[in-house]
């Protein structure tokens, strides 16, 4: 069967480190490009990271290219106290020899994804920095994304404030030019990221595994592991996973069809994913889909299954 | 003789049909006092809504004057909604004249008056926008302690029902909103979380006409006409509102309420109006507002059927 042609744009970033190494294993998806953007970490950081966790994964062959440096409006405001100083919450991992590329984000996923005749499927696991870029660069682009696959946002809540998660928030102008670009979209928000999990078990058993992979997972979650028990929650959640394993598995996924738009203006409410799910008014244009549940046993394995591959 | 302690309330609405119900609920409680009925532009223009609220007094024999508010929001320009209320703003059953004059007071006067001359701490049900509640806490700061609590129907922290963030009441004047949430009086809020829920069907309205007093009349035809509008949005039965903000603090046991630091977003352009909660805690200070946030439907009809059956015997 033709594999579903995939490319990731991330802020790598610890679970955005899980998320790859995840992608390269799943059957029905093959990963086609990645792109760095700023967000967990420096866009320098992001670019090296996921070239070496690439390069870890065995497949240099992948090409990585270097994005945005900074939001389009706000100033960056890195996440240290999750991911660490140098993005893999200071985990070190073999530098990559793949040649570096020089060809910024936004062309080269242009490139693929005409290249593709609208076959590629875009999973944006940070900021929608360099999404908004190609958009604005290549306006044609948007007849070319078959679909995008983000982690961001959330129908109810946020992490960063009340209302707002950290991906949009930290580029809430970046991600109203996406969702207003007429692109399907479908949104894994902290509605189902905060149930796609990995339980006490499942973080043993990865880390038994020994491998490479396992290593990092390692010791690059610590810091995300102590400020999960300072709050309880119970599992280790997957954010980055879940759109990458949405490609490949919908049907593990629920999700209702919506508008959603991002607020830039507001005071308490700047980067929330206003939805028209519940409320009586709609939206003129319903062309997305809120990813609200996740089967977790199932979604689990499947990480398990990726890294004991290793 | 032992007399049931009654708690003292002033009724603060735009009635509409919701309000009207609740009010009808408040009227029928052996265990609230209601000294005073004040109104605010929002669903209807002031003018219809003041004339609205002295016909529901005519027909549920309050001896009150009631006294109106400003005719517009704090700030911005007044939004009504005639789709659901009518062009009166409570059309469908013919109500009796109002038998008493209009109060020479404003509603925050109004509402200062009942807080000063009152012994007991008031209990302000407020069921349209909050711009009469805003100005008396913002004129007579000093009437704070006066006040038992602030029981609101207004907002929604999962959704809105005007805008996808936020919903009519506050969205008509956020700013009002904003001066109740963060005036440190003890705030109870009923908002879509659970007023979406506290659906009453037609055969539960059925059920109260066919009580065949003169008020059960009049609610079942009230709800008859509020339908119309609400059900060609998908609902199924009544979103009935504003007696969440009388049943929630008669009938708490029947509600499920949380205490959430909620804030208010003045500005944004899809979220002006919404009311935003720290569900975690992690964000921001102490709560400040019961939230109402699901309900025991069952036991919500009930109480309406029996509040509405209280009334055997009324003459109009």
């Amino acid at each position: 069967m033709k594999k579903i042609p995939v490319w990731i744009d991330t802020d790598t970033g610890v679970d955005d480190a899980v998320g790859i190494l995840t992608a390269l294993k799943l059957e029905p998806i093959e990963v086609v490009g990645v792109s760095a953007v700023a967000g967990n970490t420096y866009q320098n950081n992001a670019f090296r990271n996921a070239r070496d966790v690439i390069s870890l994964g065995g497949r240099e062959d992948i090409r990585v290219y270097p994005g945005a440096e900074r939001p389009l409006v706000k100033k960056l405001k890195v996440a240290p106290h999750v991911h660490g100083d140098n993005g893999l919450g200071e985990a070190e991992i073999p530098r990559s020899k793949a040649p570096i590329e020089t060809t910024k984000a936004w062309d080269a996923l242009y490139e693929k994804a005409k290249e593709l005749k609208g076959e590629l499927v875009v999973c944006p696991v940070g900021p929608l920095t360099n999404i908004a870029i190609a958009i604005t660069l290549h306006p044609d682009i948007v007849d070319y994304i078959k679909v995008l696959n983000i982690m961001g946002g959330a129908a109810i809540g946020g992490n960063v404030t009340p209302c707002a998660e950290f991906n949009i928030f930290t580029d809430p102008h970046a991600a109203q030019t996406v969702l207003k670009s007429g692109i399907p979209v479908n949104m894994c928000g902290l509605d189902v990221t905060l149930k796609a999990f990995l339980d006490d078990d499942d973080i043993a058993e990865i880390i038994s595994y020994g491998n490479k992979a396992s290593d990092l997972f390692r010791d690059s979650n610590h810091m995300i592991y102590e400020a999960r028990e300072r709050v309880h929650e119970s599992g280790l959640a997957e954010h980055d996973s879940c759109p990458i394993i949405f490609t490949a598995y919908p049907e593990l996924f629920e999700g209702q069809k919506c508008g959603i738009y991002v607020e830039t203006q507001g005071t308490i409410t700047q980067g929330k994913t206003v939805t028209d799910l519940w409320s009586d008014y709609k939206f003129p244009d319903r062309h997305c889909t809120f990813i609200l549940d996740v089967n977790q046993p199932e979604f689990a394995k499947l990480i398990k299954t990726a890294y004991k591959s290793y | 003789m032992d007399k049931i302690r009654k708690r003292p309330v002033i009724l603060d609405g735009d009635p509409g049909h919701d309000d009207a119900i609740a009010w009808v609920l408040a009227a029928a409680a052996d265990e609230l006092d209601i000294k005073a009925i004040t109104t605010v532009a929002g669903n209807q223009t002031l003018e219809k809504v003041t004339y609205n609220a002295r016909r529901i007094a005519a027909l549920l024999h309050l001896d009150i004057e009631v006294a109106k508010g400003r005719n517009r929001p704090l700030c911005s320009e007044l939004i009504i909604a005639p789709n659901f209320h009518g062009e009166t703003g409570l059309d469908g059953p013919v109500l009796p004249e109002p038998d008493h004059k209009l109060s020479d007071l404003s509603a925050p006067e109004m509402m200062a008056k009942v807080l000063r001359e009152s012994e007991e701490k008031v209990t302000i049900i407020s069921t349209g926008a909050q711009t009469n509640v805003a100005a008396m806490l913002l004129a007579y700061p000093e009437l704070k302690e006066k006040i038992e609590m602030i029981s609101t129907m207004g907002g929604g922290l999962r959704n809105g029902n005007w805008t996808a963030g936020a919903e009519f009441n506050i969205l008509v004047d956020p700013e009002a909103a904003y001066n109740v949430y963060h005036s440190g009086v003890k705030l109870q809020m009923c908002g879509l979380d659970v007023t979406e829920k506290a659906l009453v069907y037609p055969e539960d309205w059925e059920r109260i006409r066919s009580l065949n007093n003169p008020i059960a009349k009049v609610v079942a035809e009230w709800f008859d006409f509020f339908f119309i509008h609400v059900s060609s949005l998908g609902w199924s039965g009544a979103t009935t509102h504003d007696p969440c903000a009388v049943l929630s603090i008669l009938h708490p046991e029947i509600f499920d309420i949380r205490d959430y630091y909620v804030d208010i977003e003045l500005n944004g352009e899809y979220t002006r109006g919404a009311t935003i909660a720290d569900y975690t805690g992690r964000h921001s200070n102490e709560p400040n507002c019961a939230c109402v946030v699901d309900l025991d439907r069952e036991k919500f009809v009930d109480y309406l059927y029996e509040a509405c059956s209280r009334y055997e015997g009324w003459e109009v």
